[in-house]
């Protein structure tokens, strides 16, 4: 297993150093100059190329990325000058709320996913099945920007049960701080839900097919023990794969949700860092977003390891 | 044998290609969606025409609720939100015809590319890897932090994400081919590589490549949508159903009707082109 993990970190590092150079020369090909934009309008050349100077943009490119590159590796991604405070501290702040948001989305999509998935898979009754899969394949296509206003106007705006926005007192004060978080996480979790939903059904349904699980329906094993001891282990995996996809489209679906509910998040930041041109924040949300991928994708591939050792000991 | 043979099953086959597609438009999912589609991109494309007021023209009252003169009321500076809505369609009808098949050629070339020598296909199966597990946003706040906010980020964007998906549809469909008998007879008698490909085998993989593109201008719209909504696409005071929405979500307490249009407008188009797309698979992939 170790072994397994050691094997995948050349790659992941070569990932991450090929994302940092793309990341930093890209984003220099933006229009504009960052001095001129941060001095205002009305400066004189004098104060834009003090302010040049100050950031250190004129010295030449190689050398501003080896030290924009050194100061990401000692925790210290420099400092935003839209928002005039340390890079590092903005990006913990705003991590925990996306974090908090994310997990919530997480837990409701995993669970509530899972229980429609496994209805909709072993229901014999097919109208529940086909309504069920119509509400997922709903749930899957319709924006969250889209189910997110409907769902102010529904619980916010004409019911007042919820907070249309904000985050609130957080995890300071739980019984108010889920009011707040409920409303965007059910919507952050409605299409990675009805995906997990309708993997997960099909998965079963495959199963169910299968000779085994029929040789034990033929020898009268109860359908309760038949589906938790042969067919839900046997259609959990490609499910897990797919877990391990949506996390990604999960961390998507943030930015849009915490626009909508005003969720003061890493999404908000990164576009607050876009619309105000603040490239130094914008490169280190990309990275951190890059971070993250490749260690999902690590996670996912440990646990597709660990489920089948067949991938564990392949051997190139 | 050779020449005179080739005519009639060359004419036959290419008959039963245009029956597919129409089989395809048959089901009744593809005819639904592709009426609700038109009406949508045809009330668009008619703004001009339809549209009682001017976009931009601020009348008497700001937030005046839906009436026979202002069929979705009016906005904040009491402009016309029909009309609004109207020249909004617009910017999904430019997507979908720009950014779409620009994307699809791409990646088209791509997966020919792909099948002409190995390493070739390593190193853009890599690509469209790494570029397949960034989602259609992050990569929009990438574009747009290169390029600036706008509906050029919001082109560049959809191309770049349709590169991918059409790149590796169009190389296993190309590989799939190649295995079949009638490739293996037509190099046996000699047609030459290029010929083949273009003559034979992308004819016959063509069919997954219609249902992606319906599937593709589902996502355009929604990335349009969503690139506006969070304020990296089509710029104020220009109207898109996606920036619509997003400064509706101010006022929704003032005035609930402002979000309501906007919001049925792009879930209709998304619901539309994916029912396209359905349809078509079941005619024309599950045969």
């Amino acid at each position: 297993m170790i072994r397994y993990l050691l094997r995948r970190i050349p790659a992941a590092l070569l990932v991450l150093f090929v994302a940092s150079v793309a990341v930093f020369f890209l984003l220099r090909l933006a229009p504009g100059d960052p001095a001129a934009t941060l001095a205002g309008p009305d400066a004189s050349n004098e104060t834009v190329e003090a302010i040049r100077q100050q950031l250190g943009l004129d010295r030449p490119l190689v050398i501003q990325y080896l030290l924009w590159l050194g100061g990401i590796l000692t925790g210290n991604p420099g400092e935003s000058y839209l928002l005039h405070s340390p890079i590092s501290e903005l990006i913990s702040n705003s991590l925990l709320n996306t974090l908090e948001l994310a997990s919530g989305a997480l837990i409701l999509a995993v669970v509530g996913g899972g229980i429609v998935g496994y209805i909709m898979g072993s229901s014999r009754t097919s109208w529940i099945s086909s309504a069920l899969g119509l509400l997922t394949s709903l749930a899957v296509a319709v924006p969250t920007y889209v189910s997110g206003v409907l769902f102010i106007l529904i619980f916010a705006v004409v019911n007042r049960l919820l907070p249309s926005g904000g985050i609130g007192p957080g995890l300071a004060d739980p019984a108010i701080g889920l009011q707040y978080l409920l409303m965007p996480a059910i919507v952050l979790s409605l299409p990675t839900g009805a995906t997990l939903a309708r993997f997960l059904s099909a998965s079963i349904r495959q199963t169910i097919d299968e000779d085994f699980v029929q040789t034990g329906i033929a020898k009268g094993l109860r359908r309760s023990r038949l589906m938790r001891a042969h067919v839900i282990p046997n259609a959990l995996p490609p499910v897990i794969t797919v877990l391990g996809i949506q996390i990604g489209q999960l961390l998507g679906g943030a930015i849009i949700v915490e626009t909508i509910f005003a969720w003061p998040g890493i999404g908000q930041l990164l576009l607050q860092s876009v619309i105000g041109r603040d490239y130094l924040l914008t490169q280190g949300l990309l990275m951190l977003a890059v971070v993250v991928f490749v260690m999902v994708q690590i996670v996912t591939d440990v646990v597709d390891a660990a489920m089948d050792p067949r991938i564990r000991l392949e051997r190139k | 044998m050779t020449a005179q043979g080739a005519i009639p099953t060359l004419a036959i086959r290419s008959r039963g290609r245009g029956r597919g597609l129409f089989r395809g438009l048959r089901s009744v999912e593809s005819v639904i969606g592709l009426i609700i589609v038109a009406v949508i991109f045809a009330l668009g494309l008619l703004a001009p025409i339809i549209a009682p007021y001017s976009p931009y023209a601020q009348g008497s009252g700001s937030f005046l609720p839906p009436s026979p003169d202002h069929w979705f009321g009016t906005d904040e500076f009491g402009r016309d939100l029909f009309s609004r809505v109207l020249y909004g369609i617009r910017q999904d009808v430019i997507v979908g015809a720009v950014a779409v098949p620009i994307g699809a050629i791409l990646g088209m070339l791509l997966g020919l590319a792909s099948t002409l020598a190995w390493w070739l296909d390593t190193v853009i199966q890599r690509g469209f890897d790494v570029s397949l597990a960034f989602t259609s946003l992050v990569m929009g706040v990438t574009v747009a932090a290169i390029i600036g906010p706008g509906l050029p980020a919001v082109l560049i964007t959809v191309a770049f994400v349709n590169i991918p998906l059409f790149g590796r549809l169009t190389r296993n469909a190309l590989r799939s081919q190649q295995a079949r008998d009638y490739v293996t007879a037509g190099r046996v008698v000699g047609v030459p590589p290029i010929r083949l490909l273009l003559r034979h085998v992308l004819p016959n993989s063509i069919d997954a490549l219609v249902v992606q593109a319906a599937l593709s201008l589902s996502l355009a719209v929604f990335i349009e949508g969503a690139m506006s909504f969070v304020g990296i696409g089509v710029k104020l005071p220009e109207p898109s159903l996606g920036s619509l929405l997003r400064t509706s979500i101010n006022f929704l307490a003032q005035a609930p009707t402002y979000a309501i249009p906007p919001m049925l407008v792009v879930t209709a188009l998304v619901l539309a082109f994916n029912l396209v797309g359905d349809g078509l698979n079941k005619g024309l992939l599950k045969r």
